[in-house]
């Protein structure tokens, strides 16, 4: 755990964050709104004292409740990762800033979050599914899309691998709409 | 379906023209008898008539003077895997490139989302299959996080043991396929010699050939035993010089060495800019290595250095790595050397359950950084796994790469990138 980041950060992105800042083995972990993500991203990237220059990934998140996009920095100016969640996004209308004006690269990682959960990020010239055919119409990663097979998500059909509690079963899906109840935040 | 508008006619889907040939017997598997029926000519056509969806794609498809699209792959022999590459060419020169991906997707993340943590390991095997060990490291070093496990530091060693051997064994194919895809067959047979053999070694360690399955949360598979250790210790007496000499084939090979200096220069900043890792960012000037950018396992003991170079073009892509397995072999050494005794496991319950939390486990692949993202929401599978790739990432720069050079030099950069399809498609 890097306390020092910890203070940088707070110093420069103080108007921008959403709750503390949280850190845990090599990783420091914040928080912000969608819309905050291009001056977020662009202060930790050009700031003299963070100088995040290497994006070493984003992923789409669906909690079953809301929608995330999580972009995981590395800097030679800190020994953790720093990892920025763009939180609250709507499941409904799913829209996000996209990161392409700093990383070319987030091209295609934007349109892999867009082909896996719809999630559309304004501002990326190439958004058209990656992996899935061009006439697809679901968005495979998101909860709501259950494997034909999974016996997990419904209680009484089937047989799991690894049996538990009936009780713990059916309070972890929700039989009205099938969606895992998300315990995550 | 709508079809694209100004689209060349390309010639391979043009119906043949003049007065119908004299009727004579023809067998079912003559192209012509199929040619005559009356279907729809789309299917001859290179590009599928999709409506373009995007700007750039829009963008892309619509060709200027003298410009006509070409289609690589998916089957072809020398997109290492199954990629399709649509060109749009001038003359031979390429003007743009549009690579298109997922024929080889197999939804990977959903699946490992419905299985347990113990399942999840071999699930992620076949995605990089040129070096599975790899992958699942990323998966391991994420769950350890995400359950404070301490591992021990035999396993740790081991993991780097068999880990840099089968980074040997990837550098090597690697070499092999480069010059194969210009045409040498030579080196490949020499490559094969070498990975076979590395091969069979860590099938003797961990059970199986290529798909391992060996590493676990918190330990790995088995011990090192009697067979494993002969074999390496009759490999390791060799290794250098055999190495040395397959790298002689090429580095001194004239027609080699002018088909990849200065083509596909990826310069640092837009390697940067395209989230580029691994040997291709070492090859354009930036000394970013996992193993000491952001030390795991047991690399701070170790004494290795971090070859790069400055040029970007295809060749410092090959020969970094090169230098990289030199500087495999002295891990292996040292591994040797100070191999602790103890436990290859940490105790665990049979059935994992993390408490709720998030994890990012990286490790540095023959390839680059490999990647997991793992969400527990504290039952028995991850809630969310997210697997990068680094080949993904290194394939995006292709665009960006082809355009000005000419179509022969498609295969050398695509080449000299290494991508592993697999990984690229989950």
């Amino acid at each position: 755990m890097d306390r020092t980041l910890r203070r940088r950060l707070e110093a420069r992105l103080s108007a921008q964050l959403q709750g503390p800042i949280r850190q845990r083995h090599d990783q420091t972990e914040i928080r912000i709104r969608p819309g905050d993500v291009p001056d977020v991203l662009r202060t930790v990237h050009d700031a003299v004292d963070l100088r995040f220059e290497i994006l070493a990934d984003l992923a789409g998140v669906d909690t079953g409740d809301v929608m995330q996009v999580v972009y995981h920095l590395w800097s030679e100016t800190s020994p953790d990762w720093l990892r920025v969640i763009a939180d609250g996004i709507a499941r409904d209308d799913p829209r996000c800033p996209s990161a392409t004006f700093l990383w070319t690269g987030a091209e295609w990682l934007e349109r892999e979050a867009y082909d896996m959960f719809g999630i559309i990020f304004e501002g990326n010239r190439d958004l058209r599914r990656i992996f899935m055919p061009p006439d697809y119409t679901s968005f495979p990663l998101r909860k709501d899309f259950l494997l034909p097979d999974d016996a997990a998500r419904s209680p009484g059909e089937g047989v799991r691998h690894i049996e538990r509690p009936v009780a713990a079963a059916r309070a972890a899906a929700d039989p009205a709409t099938g969606v895992r109840r998300a315990r995550v935040s | 379906m709508p079809s694209r508008t100004a689209r060349p006619n390309t010639g391979a889907g043009a119906r043949p023209q003049g007065p119908p040939a004299p009727a004579q017997h023809r067998s079912e598997d003559d192209p012509r008898v199929m040619l005559e029926r009356d279907i729809n000519a789309d299917m001859y056509e290179p590009i599928p008539p999709y409506p373009t969806q995007t700007e750039r794609e829009s963008e892309f498809y619509s060709s200027g003077d003298g410009e006509m699209f070409i289609n690589i792959g998916p089957h072809h022999p020398a997109t290492h895997g199954v990629l399709r590459l649509v060109l749009k060419l001038s003359g031979e020169q390429i003007v743009d490139v549009d690579p298109v991906l997922g024929y080889l997707h197999r939804g990977v993340e959903k699946i490992c989302e419905n299985s347990d943590y113990y399942h999840v390991i071999d699930q992620v095997d076949p995605l990089e299959y040129i070096s599975s060990l790899f992958q699942e490291w990323a998966a391991v070093l994420a769950f350890e996080k995400l359950m404070d496990v301490e591992v021990p530091r035999r396993a740790e060693y081991i993991r780097v043991l068999s880990g840099e051997l089968l980074r040997i064994a990837s550098h090597t194919l690697y070499m092999g396929f480069l010059a194969l895809d210009l045409g040498g067959l030579t080196p490949i047979l020499y490559s094969f010699i070498e990975r076979d053999e590395i091969m069979e070694m860590l099938a003797s360690l961990t059970g199986a050939r290529m798909l391992f399955n060996y590493f676990r949360i918190g330990g790995v598979n088995g011990d090192l035993n009697h067979e494993f250790m002969s074999r390496l210790g009759d490999w390791m007496s060799r290794a250098a010089k055999q190495t040395e000499a397959n790298a002689g084939l090429l580095n001194e090979n004239e027609i080699f060495v002018r088909r990849t200096r200065g083509v596909g220069v990826l310069d640092r900043a837009t390697a940067l800019r395209f989230g580029v890792t691994g040997g291709n960012l070492r090859a354009a000037g930036v000394p970013f290595d996992l193993r000491r950018a952001h030390p795991y396992s047991v690399y701070p003991e170790l004494d290795f250095n971090i070859p790069t170079r400055d040029e970007g073009d295809s060749l410092a892509r090959y020969l970094i790595r090169v230098d990289e397995v030199r500087e495999s072999i002295r891990i292996i050494d040292q591994c040797l050397h100070n191999m602790p005794d103890g436990p290859v496991m940490a105790k665990l319950p049979r059935l994992l359950r993390p408490r709720p939390g998030r994890a990012w486990g990286a490790c540095e692949g023959p390839r680059g950084m490999m990647g997991v993202y793992a969400v527990s929401d504290g039952s028995d599978q991850p809630f969310r796994f997210r697997i990068h790739d680094p080949s993904f990432m290194h394939l995006e720069t292709v665009p960006t790469l082809l355009p000005g050079n000419l179509l022969a030099d498609t295969m050398t950069i695509v080449a000299s990138l290494d991508p592993v399809l697999g990984g690229i498609d989950k």
